[in-house]
């Protein structure tokens, strides 16, 4: 199934300048149905806005960049240290309960240097790896264009930077409801008894349009000709295996915001025709307000990650599942006059799923709240000859991570790292 | 050749050999001074620096901070923005950068280059290590210095770029006449082409276009794509909240925003109906409010004014309900033809603001407010509003972005550790200089919206800073030009009359145009310098731009008419590439092409408008949730349309063809013949196979289809009407050899028919396969 599934995926040769020819493959192919896709899956959380990570896995407690606790009441689990809310939260999950739940299964990066504080590259620079680029995939494009490009959701986002370099489409489905739509397009109102047309003619319908594309092919065709015709063709081939997604779709939809977006996500990955989505929740741009805000999104978004894991243990893909967690900025270590807090270039990650040894935390920031060098290959703090861990070096990993590292729409995506800035068994 | 087109060859002309011939005209002049300098490069170096050092160093590095109103503009290296540059002064000033290089190259401290200490961080190099001494951008300088000082000695430079390479253009496909009547005129007014046109185009040309364009842009529908396309761009439809609340504040207009809540409605009896009508009344004025920009845009367009007018218009567009909101309907109501429509809309100047408070009274030296067309707009600043700590910097960004094509977040220079940065300067954005690189533009732009500093529009928009505007910004002004102070009062008027003089206004807006006509923004300089295909992607930037700058140049010389710049783009090799007479051999010219072709998977409002165009009616069913999942765009929180389908968009487009064949094939059998769109030449008991006059019959059925859903003209034995006849025919013997059929179109396709469509043969149903079969061709949805 698994190689049937890589071939599939072949054919959907999407995006650069040098598409491969896709249609005569795929016309032998044309009555089977899209394997689906088995996993890993990835989701990546977007708390968008600047979260405060003293707030969460990067406590601090000293120097007035908290107002809501001490040092002193900094609560650890296992090898995790973070801040106290359960007494000031709105709502959520709080972080005693999140940390209890999963901090065995989680690994925190702290100290990442985003080398800029505006939201724009931030997010940018934190998506894709690449500051200076617009041309650059997201991570979860990429993974899902090297992956499992022929899925008809291959990448479904919410929200938040989203580019996808051309190599395979995006997704938007913004209700769940959206996904029944699209499931069963061959009979009237989504009803398989209703076919539009009898089965000998739809079949002949999809071979003339196979030959067309074969023609279409056979000419020579501008670049964007071409990735036009396969990418359409693709799209309508592969959407039949949508119709899979329908048993998966929850009868009750949940209210929380990340959770709907979830539940979309979880069901396109069960019917095996997602790869990876973003998910995202905003309004972390605390310039106001910071403590409140934060207490009330921080807990939002463990709740939402929580959520997720929940609900993919029940549906039997929790083994395959990859969260990342992550945001454009953290906050200033000081308060402005607003009570809020401001940019700041210095952040956190969060990692989970299979294939990643929790009960970690790598990485460093001092009592300023400034990164501290890092020595990626002892994978410690090395204040004296360490080097800034910067998106890039996270995506570097995570490119090995995901094992695309070496696929050559990765390649066409370098990220720069030197080989001796690789993140040596960030992983394990 | 016609005038554009000598025009554009011209300036191509002049863009191709300006950098080689610039280098090679004269002496060299310091850019500080301006100074001949008495040395002469050679023209390998000359081509050296025109291909490598100035799009790799110069203009992606050093411009950055060495340029006027720059951070390192009182440097003796200050380098010209060609971007700032007229087209005639683009050589002059580019000689300039090249003579700064030259000189710089020559200079020494302790026996090594000055310019290579610097750009690797030494020296007291304000902007720091711009290059390792490892990477290809060092290396590149490193050898353009040693040519200036040693060109003896100097190893032979690479050959950089073939100048034998052919034309750009050359082994692309145009295409053919008829089909860019009809790409054009969907694109522009959601119709066919007439028969008049087709002939028009038949017996005259090419040529012929620009004035059947001039005539498709005084229709109702092109202002209707003018406003979507426009809206795309700005946005302004994204308001948040009600727009009687966020475009008309309560400090302002308090006592009229809600004039729809008091409207006499008691001439509706009905209870239920007064109700329904008070909601209509109030959604009508909130669409009406935010339709104003667009509604400016418009009647520029419409009335020939200079386009500059969405930057300098000295007033705004009201409707008959809008005008209610402003408190001026009694003014106006008599330039009104139809005081009752709420879409009809008419030039207004608005008095000065008087706020509830006197201290909210906008100060005006004539008494009107200060319109500087869509800057000074409450929808614009509405929707890009301020915060306390934003301090209108996200204005100034969409201003640049917007007026003058410039993102200039786009490509964030990397600070070392901003963090430290932050921490370490009690004013980074006036002191550090990674900061400043930025905030030196962007500041003073955003001090020119210093009036509009009020937080929440549901109570003000309008609202000067009770502590004057911020000391610890760069004052108010534009690109080094401070704001003077008898023009403060009427500052976005004075930024709209510098925008205008802009020669970025022209260029932005012509690839405005361009996003409007495919949909997708025009291409950014290659950044990476290590790409093997760099040169190549170069070479395709550089190409479109010289396009730009040509249609930029003409919009400028006819006094800003938008529509020149629409039939410029149309008749451009840009928009009517159409394919390869030769598979692209290499990399480098698939690099070269990769841009090329407009190719746009349509929106779901283009197609809904195609969908009518061929079939007489729109589908009726991209819209709301299934718009969204088509790649629509909700102006707020999704802002980008999709340019590529997923599988959803792929199912999506199988409902449609599935739905629209369903709708439309027995429908058009039961009119009389010639009534037909589909179907005007053949009858349902016309059999394939049964004689040859049937087959033609069906054969030319389909080259009908095919010209009317596809646009395309193909022959009566071409292989792609072979295809749709063997579909056809295969069909038909499909279900003469399974037999027990029904006799008529199943239930859903045959309702709302002008007489009842028997089915004996299953052609009807034949037909409608050949019809989901067009429709879901990428010629059919796609430009």
């Amino acid at each position: 199934m698994r190689r049937d599934f890589l071939k599939w995926c072949a054919y959907a040769g999407l995006g650069l300048a040098t598409p491969f020819r896709f249609s005569r493959i795929a016309r032998a192919e044309e009555k089977k149905e899209l394997p689906a896709y088995e996993g890993p899956f990835y989701l990546v959380f977007n708390a968008a806005g600047g979260w405060d990570t003293t707030y969460l896995m990067d406590p601090k407690g000293i120097g007035g960049i908290n107002r809501l606790y001490e040092k002193g009441d900094i609560l650890t689990e296992g090898n995790h240290k973070f801040a106290p809310n359960a007494k000031h939260k709105e709502g959520g999950l709080s972080n005693e309960d999140f940390f209890a739940e999963f901090g065995n299964e989680l690994l925190v990066f702290n100290g990442l240097d985003y080398s800029v504080n505006n939201h724009s590259p931030c997010s940018r620079y934190m998506a894709t790896g690449k500051l200076d680029s617009l041309a650059y995939p997201t991570f979860a494009a990429l993974v899902a264009a090297c992956q499992g490009p022929a899925c008809p959701l291959s990448f479904l986002t919410f929200g938040n930077y989203s580019a996808t370099g051309n190599l395979v489409a995006m997704s938007r489905v913004p209700y769940l409801g959206s996904l029944q739509r699209i499931a069963n397009a061959d009979a009237i109102d989504g009803n398989e008894r209703s076919p539009y047309h009898d089965k000998s003619a739809l079949d002949r319908i999809e071979q003339a349009l196979a030959k067309q594309n074969a023609a279409r092919n056979a000419q020579p065709l501008l670049p964007r000709q071409e990735r036009a015709e396969n990418m359409l063709y693709a799209a309508q081939v592969n959407s039949k295996a949508l119709a899979r997604v329908t048993p998966h779709i929850p009868k009750d939809i949940p209210k929380q915001r990340l959770a709907q977006q979830a539940e979309i996500a979880l069901a396109s990955f069960k019917a095996g025709v997602c790869v990876s989505a973003n998910l995202s929740i905003g309004q972390f741009d605390s310039h106001a307000n910071n403590d409140k805000d934060q207490m009330k999104l921080i807990p939002e978004l463990l709740e939402g990650i929580a959520y997720v894991l929940r609900r993919a243990e029940e549906l039997q893909i929790r083994d395959k599942l990859v969260v990342i967690a992550q945001s454009e900025m953290g906050r200033t270590p000081t308060y402005n006059k607003g009570n809020g807090k401001d940019h700041w270039s210095i952040g956190s990650v969060m990692f989970l799923g299979p294939g990643i040894q929790g009960n970690r935390v790598i990485g460093a920031t001092d009592e300023g709240q400034f990164a501290v060098p890092f020595d990626p290959q002892s994978l410690s703090t090395h204040a004296k000859d360490g080097i800034r861990i910067r998106p890039e070096h996270i995506h570097d990993a995570l490119r090995q991570f995901a094992g695309i590292a070496d696929h050559s729409y990765s390649q066409s995506f370098p990220l720069g790292t030197k080989v001796d800035e690789e993140l040596k068994g960030f992983w394990t | 050749m016609t005038a554009r087109k000598a025009r554009i060859a011209k300036t191509i002309l002049s863009s191709t050999i300006l950098v080689l011939l610039a280098v090679q005209a004269g002496t060299l002049v310091n850019a500080a001074d301006e100074r001949p300098c008495p040395a002469v490069l050679d023209s390998w170096a000359e081509n050296f620096f025109a291909t490598q050092v100035w799009p790799k160093v110069g203009e992606a590095e050093c411009l950055k901070c060495h340029k006027q109103a720059g951070d390192a503009e009182d440097t003796r290296f200050v380098l010209h923005d060609l971007d700032l540059a007229k087209p005639d002064e683009r050589m002059e000033r580019m000689r300039i950068n090249r003579d700064a290089f030259v000189r710089m190259a020559r200079l020494k401290s302790d026996d090594q280059p000055v310019m290579l200490a610097k750009v690797a961080g030494g020296l007291d190099h304000g902007g720091d290590e711009v290059f390792k001494t490892d990477s290809t951008g060092y290396r590149i300088l490193e050898q353009f210095v040693r040519q200036v000082n040693e060109p003896a000695s100097a190893p032979s430079l690479k050959s950089v770029v073939d100048t034998n390479r052919p034309p750009f253009f050359d082994g692309v496909v145009m295409v053919d006449d008829r089909r860019l009547l009809r790409r054009a005129l969907l694109s522009l007014a959601g119709r066919l082409p007439t028969d008049s046109e087709l002939g028009t185009i038949a017996n005259d040309g090419l040529q012929a276009l620009p004035a059947i364009l001039d005539s498709v842009m005084t229709e109702e529908p092109f202002y209707d794509r003018l406003r979507e396309g426009f809206n795309d761009i700005f946005l302004t439809l994204g308001i948040d909240g009600n727009a009687d609340a966020t475009v008309l504040s309560y400090e302002h207009f308090e006592k009229t925003r809600l004039w729809y809540q008091r409207y006499d409605l008691s001439h509706v009896e009905d209870e239920k109906e007064q109700r329904q009508a008070g909601y209509k009344l109030a959604n009508d004025y909130r669409a009406a409010l935010l339709g104003e920009p667009m509604k400016l845009i418009e009647h520029i367009v419409r009335n020939d004014r200079p386009f500059t007018e969405i930057v300098t218009a000295d007033y705004i567009m009201v409707s008959p309900y809008t005008a209610r909101g402003y408190g001026i309907f009694d003014e106006v109501k008599d330039r009104f033809e139809n005081s009752d429509d709420p879409f009809k809309y008419i030039p207004v100047r608005l008095k000065a603001l008087v706020g509830r408070n006197k201290s909210e009274n906008q100060e005006s030296q004539t008494g009107f407010y200060p319109h500087a067309g869509l800057l000074s707009t409450f929808q614009y600043l509405s929707r890009y509003p301020t915060t306390e700590t934003n301090r209108n910097r996200l204005r100034a960004r969409m201003y640049y972005q917007h007026f003058l094509g410039v993102d200039v977040l786009e490509l964030a220079a990397r600070v070392s550790d901003a963090a430290a940065v932050t921490a370490k300067y009690e004013i980074p954005t006036m002191q550090a200089s990674e900061c400043v690189v930025c905030h030196k533009t962007l500041d003073p732009l955003a001090g020119l919206f210093q009036d509009y500093w009020r937080f929440e529009a549901n109570f003000a928009i309008y609202g000067r800073r009770k502590e004057g505007w911020f000391t610890d910004m760069f004052a108010a002004g534009f690109e080094g030009e401070d704001l003077p102070a008898d023009e403060r009062w009427r500052a976005l008027q004075w930024l709209g009359e510098q925008t205008a003089k802009d020669p970025r206004f022209a260029i932005a807006m012509t690839e405005h145009a361009c996003y409007v006509l495919t949909g997708r923004r025009t291409l950014l300089p290659p950044k990476d310098i290590d790409d093997p295909l760099y040169d190549a992607r170069r070479r395709g930037y550089l190409e479109q731009r010289r396009e730009v700058e040509a249609i930029a140049s003409h919009f400028a010389e006819t006094g800003f008419d938008f529509k020149q710049v629409i039939k410029d783009w149309v008749m451009s090799d840009f928009y009517r590439a159409d394919g390869l007479a030769t598979a692209a051999g290499t990399p480098e010219r698939l690099a070269e092409l990769d841009d090329i072709g407009v190719t746009r998977m349509l929106s779901p409002e283009q197609l809904e408008r195609k969908i009518a165009a061929v079939f007489g009616h729109p589908w009726g069913r991209l819209t709301d949730q299934t718009a969204m999942l088509y790649g629509g765009i909700d102006f707020k929180e999704v802002t980008e349309r999709a340019t590529d389908p997923s599988g959803a968009f792929g199912a999506i487009q199988r409902t449609l063809a599935n739905d629209v064949a369903c709708r439309n094939v027995a429908l058009d059998f039961s009119r009389a013949p010639h009534q037909r769109i589909l179907f005007p030449g053949i009858e349902p008991d016309v059999l394939p196979g049964a004689t040859p006059e049937s087959d033609e019959q069906i054969r030319r059925t389909i080259m009908h289809l095919h010209q009317r859903v596809l646009g395309q003209y193909d022959d009566l034995d071409s292989p792609e009407v072979d295809r749709t006849f063997e579909l056809f025919a295969g069909i038909v013997a499909d279900a003469a050899n399974q037999g027990g059929f029904e006799q008529q179109e199943i239930w859903s396709c045959r309702q709302g028919l002008q007489k009842p469509v028997s089915d004996l043969h299953y052609t009807v149903r034949a037909w409608r396969a050949v019809i989901t079969y067009l429709l879901r061709r990428q010629e059919f949805l796609y430009e």
